[in-house]
């Protein structure tokens, strides 16, 4: 059934080596670059050794950086992942004190974010009616609430097997566990998101839900995933919390959500759903660690330090759109 | 002057950056006529409609109102002159009451306070001139789509317009409801107020215009009086080459029976729907809007849980649970709203078109292959004659009749497509895109697929099928054969249960 006309349609990709780096990519690698110099000047203690050791502190929530890239591309939010963190760190601590091994107690930690997670899904992909951003505001509440039950009148618990939560805290030469972790975990899930048929999928949700349907993807199903794997994700981050706090207390994770979400549009993947990917955010994630671990060096103040990303938020999403006028004045 | 021209517009050209939208184009609107303007899709025409309403400036030409030239820098000015727009999908503030809009903009105020007791009496004079039923106090998303156009017409006048600009405004609206606004534009006619209409449906202006300008390739092309001419000279004029046949129906040897539905049923929407397509065979299902044809077959297809229903492909029953059960066993829809369901319109063209195969062209269905990806939709584009550069391009930028030959593409791809339901795949196309949609139906026929053409349009039905299904109030009241079918045996199944006022329970 050959075209009439004979009219050929060109297959060949744009794009070259210029566009490359004019992609937010490349402004946020070369950003991750000038901020490595800041350190470098701002602090005389600022070099790969101290990153390294003092990164585990900062990286426990990049865990989720990558399930929230997910539920971005498929147009949902999660706002209870900080919920999920403290929950499952409570659990984890309360149920080794109670004599569980250290083993089982990490099963807990991780099958708690797990379940949360879960549950997040069924009612977001069950009553698909309901915004996501209500029903994680939902969960984020009860979650919360269910860990300070939990940790009763004291409001926070410590924990007492101190030797067994160290197999977290080994390193791999001179890099964490964590910090190890991390980077599979990009790497796995970078590829998953661009490289494969699911990660295709994600995005058909995100950019058009109906016509992804009558294209035969699952919608549901993808989306049900997605919030699980996130859950879990914040079972890791209540983990390795646990692991460098030694404990659980009912504002742990407080934030978390926020500063993910954050991270993600930072690294330009769109709230609206359909657009961005986990490299750009990952980029900034990095950026964001070593922007706080040489403010820490030379003592900044948190809050400050809070202030100053919160900035760099909003420059970072204007750029693109005064990027875009630039380039429609230009033609 | 020789004729009592209200508006008149000489040597229009107006050029978007690398675009000529129009190309020294002329217009003549006389005094209390129905101008019909038509065109392909791109030919300039909303263009043209925009410069009239000062929404854009042309680069060259000169307008004149009442015999005087005149410049519109903005709407306000053009509206100031009385002339006013009434667009294909209403522009209305869905929350707001019709009183509200209606006067949106140009609110009755005394002393800085809105006089709300004056707008309303003055809203419900104006519905009464056009003999609309709902109240003003009403919020406007509550309206159907005609009541709708009710009010931006209602807008329209009370701005005191003299000229009503209606840009495709049967489109969105069902046979009867067409009908009613005929009624109320003829009634504006007759006050005297001048009406400038675009449509791509010849009944439309048959029923209504008395003159019809047409527009192709953004240039002006001939003005016909509607009494002196044929369907076939109007065509030759949109399309720029004749049509000899609007419908190439080959003659097709039908084989067996592939596909058949069994008493599906669901609650309030359809019941008991049987219907059966053999190789080769085009089978029309028509029936007014809302009789159920749409829903019948998103559940045939997944895409809704229908209450009770069998689907046999080649006389053995399949399961159909999800969409992508349907697919699996052959059963390829083309949804009815291409921009919402069929495509994604912010995607390109290429992953479109690979994004129902997506598992097929990956290697160890897992990791995407550009190469396989880029390769094959580029092949079924083509062999569908899309209209398009590059295969990168974006769903959004092609027009109404290549989208819908991108969804076929997407359906083509899926080899294992045995019968395709195209669900009104002519809506919003342009004549010339029309015919090309149906010689791909043919060629599909004679490849031996089975085709369920379900459309409202009398013409392509009775031109496309080999036999008809009418579907009247969610039951499938006959089924005519190509030879005995005609408009009024249709027309009367179609109406059929709702005259004896029996409904789906």
């Amino acid at each position: 059934m050959a075209g009439k006309s004979g009219r050929t349609i060109s297959a060949t990709p744009k794009g070259g080596m210029k566009e490359k780096i004019l992609s937010l990519e490349g402004a946020l690698i070369i950003a991750f670059i000038a901020i490595n110099i800041l350190g470098r000047v701002l602090s005389p203690n600022y070099n790969l050794t101290n990153v390294m050791r003092e990164s585990p502190r900062y990286l426990a929530e990049i865990f989720m950086l990558f399930g929230m890239g997910f539920i971005l591309v498929l147009g949902d939010i999660d706002i209870s992942v900080g919920a999920i963190v403290c929950l499952s760190a409570t659990m984890g601590c309360l149920s080794s004190n109670a004599g569980l091994p250290m083993g089982l107690a990490i099963l807990v930690t991780l099958l708690t974010g797990l379940c949360c997670g879960m549950i997040n899904g069924f009612i977001a992909t069950r009553f698909t009616e309901l915004p996501t951003m209500i029903v994680t505001l939902g969960t984020q509440i009860i979650f919360r609430g269910i860990a300070e039950v939990s940790l009763g009148s004291g409001g926070s618990a410590s924990l007492k097997d101190y030797e067994g939560i160290g197999i977290l805290r080994v390193k791999l030469g001179p890099i964490p566990l964590a910090f190890f972790l991390i980077i599979i975990c990009a790497v796995v899930f970078i590829i998953l998101l661009s490289r494969t048929t699911f990660g295709r999928r994600l995005y058909a949700i995100g950019s058009s839900k109906t016509a992804a349907k009558y294209a035969g993807v699952e919608v549901e199903k993808l989306r049900f995933i997605c919030f699980s794997l996130i859950g879990f994700l914040a079972g890791v981050c209540g983990l390795f919390i646990l692991a460098s706090t030694y404990g659980a207390n009912t504002t742990t994770g407080q934030g978390f959500e926020m500063e993910v979400i954050a991270m993600c549009v930072f690294g330009g993947i769109a709230t609206t759903g359909g657009k961005g990917n986990l490299v750009g955010a990952f980029i900034s994630a990095l950026i964001i660690v070593c922007l706080r671990i040489a403010l820490g060096q030379i003592n900044m103040n948190t809050q400050l330090i809070l202030v100053i990303i919160g900035i760099m938020l909003i420059v970072s999403v204007l750029v693109p759109s005064f990027r875009q006028k630039y380039l429609a004045l230009k033609k | 002057m020789a004729e009592d021209l209200i508006l008149e517009l000489r040597g229009i050209t107006k050029i978007f950056p690398g675009v000529k939208a129009l190309d020294n184009v002329k217009f003549q609107l006389r005094r209390g006529e129905i101008h019909a303007l038509m065109g392909e899709n791109g030919a300039g025409k909303s263009t043209f409609i925009k410069v009239i309403t000062g929404v854009h400036q042309a680069e060259e030409g000169q307008m004149f109102l009442n015999g005087r030239e005149v410049h519109f820098k903005g709407t306000q000015e053009a509206q100031q002159a009385g002339i006013a727009a009434v667009y294909q999908i209403p522009t209305s503030y869905m929350e707001l009451t019709v009183t509200e809009n209606i006067f949106i903009g140009h609110e009755i105020i005394k002393n800085g306070i809105i006089q709300w007791r004056e707008m309303n009496r003055k809203a419900e004079e104006l519905l009464a001139r056009l003999h609309a039923n709902f109240k003003v106090t009403e919020e406007v998303g509550a309206l159907t789509i005609a009541q709708q156009q009710m009010v931006e017409i209602a807008k329209a006048l009370s701005t005191d317009a003299k000229i009503i600009i209606l840009d495709e405004p049967t489109a969105a609206l069902t046979a009867n409801e067409s009908e009613e606004l005929y009624r109320i534009v003829d009634e504006l006619h007759e006050q005297g107020v001048s009406v400038i209409f675009i449509s791509h449906r010849m009944e439309d202006m048959y029923r209504l215009a008395q003159r019809v300008t047409v527009f192709r390739d953004s240039r002006y092309i001939d003005t016909f009086d509607v009494d002196a001419i044929t369907d076939k000279d109007l065509i030759k004029a949109m399309v720029g080459r004749e049509i000899t046949d609007m419908y190439p129906k080959p003659k097709v040897q039908i084989g067996q029976e592939i596909f058949r539905i069994e008493n599906f049923s669901r609650l309030g929407y359809f019941k008991n729907v049987s219907l059966n397509v053999r190789a080769g065979e085009i089978v029309g299902l028509t029936g007014l809007v809302g009789a159920g044809r749409t829903e019948t077959f998103q559940c045939v297809c997944g895409i809704e849980k229908p209450d009770s229903g069998r689907v046999y492909m080649n006389g053995r029953e399949v399961t159909v649970k999800k969409p992508g059960d349907a697919m699996e066993a052959g059963i390829i829809l083309l949804p009815e709203d291409r921009r919402r369901q069929g495509l994604i319109m912010s995607w390109s063209l290429c992953d479109n078109v690979t994004l129902p195969i997506i598992d097929k062209l990956s290697d160890s269905k897992k990791f995407i292959n550009n190469k396989k990806e880029y390769e094959l939709s580029k092949k079924y584009l083509e062999d569908v004659d899309t209209k398009a550069v590059s295969i990168f391009d974006k769903a959004s930028t092609l027009s109404g009749g290549n989208q819908q030959k991108v969804v076929v593409a997407k359906a083509l791809a899926q080899d294992h497509m045995k019968v395709v339901i195209m669900d009104e795949p002519t809506k919003g196309v342009d004549v010339g895109a029309k015919s090309e949609i149906y010689a791909i139906m043919g060629e599909l026929a004679e490849q031996g697929f089975g085709i369920i053409l379900i459309s409202s349009e009398m013409p392509e039905i009775l031109g496309m099928s080999d036999r008809i299904y009418v579907m009247c109030q969610g039951r499938v009241t006959g089924c005519l054969d190509r030879d005995e079918v005609t408009q009024e045996k249709i027309l009367e199944l179609a109406m059929e249960q709702s005259q004896s006022g029996r409904e789906v329970s």
